[in-house]
């Protein structure tokens, strides 16, 4: 494939290797760029990614119940974390700018997207199904406040600090559904610490969802 | 819209660029026309040359990341 215009051989990706541009080429992309015929890009990959959850259905499905911004933003830098699981670097350096941005408290919103939390629990709210102002409340209750309603199990975190922490929080808060996540190292942590703490949350029944190497347990309160 | 990538262009050729369209280059980071560091308008970070995108919307340089990229998204729409 091969193309005189130079403008045509760099957007179609003919040009390889290192590339230093002539004046009027600077001139002619900057003119371009001017009139929005085209934008300078790094990867294409991460525009085709960022693309993607912007369409995607999972997204969709998720604007129906998530009315505030924020969340829903949230809730697409999850589906771009869980997108990215195949590539440390990028996730990390993600992760990084949510938590910096965000903080913890966005960085686990997220956290609960990308281990498919979200949908197991929107789930779960379903099958007691009130009314969808009621869906939608809840959803956004959870969300504002993630860390009464989930634990996410980190990999240097002893077996005895996540027991405590996990009853700590339940009996605290007295959460409906109380999920303890995990992934790589930190799901062998919630596989272990299972036990002990289904015999802790005497009143709660246990739903465990897996995937891989995630490890999510959901506590769902038993009505007595 | 076309995309073009700066992935594999050198970082004079980059310079020679941001000068064109007003700015300019300490030789890390991207400058305004005051030689003040541009910041990535929804992160709130210098852009570096090395990873910079520029996208139309007053000719807004970010920082090549999918939580600036998305937020792009957010405020224009899909305009790729």
């Amino acid at each position: 494939m091969s193309s005189k215009d130079p403008i045509d051989s760099i957007a179609s990706g003919v040009t390889k290797g290192v590339l230093d541009w002539s004046t009027d080429l600077v001139k002619s992309l900057a003119k371009k760029f001017r009139d929005r015929k085209l934008a300078f890009i790094q990867d294409n990959e991460t525009i085709k990614l960022v693309r993607e959850q912007y369409n995607s259905g999972e997204l969709n499905f998720y604007k129906i119940y998530i009315v505030d911004k924020d969340l829903l933003f949230l809730v697409k830098l999850g589906l771009t974390l869980r997108k990215l699981e195949e590539n440390l670097e990028r996730r990390t350096n993600l992760r990084n700018k949510i938590f910096k941005k965000y903080e913890l408290r966005g960085l686990h919103i997220a956290q609960f997207v990308e281990n498919g939390i979200l949908s197991r629990y929107t789930a779960i709210l379903i099958d007691n199904l009130i009314s969808i102002e009621d869906l939608k409340k809840k959803i956004a209750n959870t969300l504002n406040d993630i860390e009464k309603y989930a634990l996410f199990v980190q990999a240097k975190e002893s077996d005895r600090a996540v027991i405590e922490l996990a009853r700590t929080k339940v009996f605290a808060n007295s959460p409906d559904i109380f999920v303890i996540s995990g992934i790589s190292p930190a799901s062998e942590i919630v596989k272990r610490c299972e036990v002990t703490i289904t015999k802790l949350l005497t009143d709660y029944e246990l739903e465990r969802f897996s995937s891989g190497h995630k490890e999510n347990l959901f506590y769902k309160r038993i009505l007595k | 819209m076309e995309l073009i990538s700066l992935k594999n262009v050198t970082k004079n050729t980059k310079i020679m660029l941001l000068k064109e369209l007003g700015y300019d280059s300490d030789g890390e980071f991207v400058l305004d026309g005051q030689g003040k560091k541009v910041l990535d308008k929804y992160l709130e970070i210098p852009v570096s040359v090395n990873n910079m995108v520029i996208l139309p919307g007053s000719t807004l340089i970010l920082d090549d990341n999918e939580l600036s990229l998305s937020k792009y998204l957010e405020e224009f729409g899909d305009v790729f």
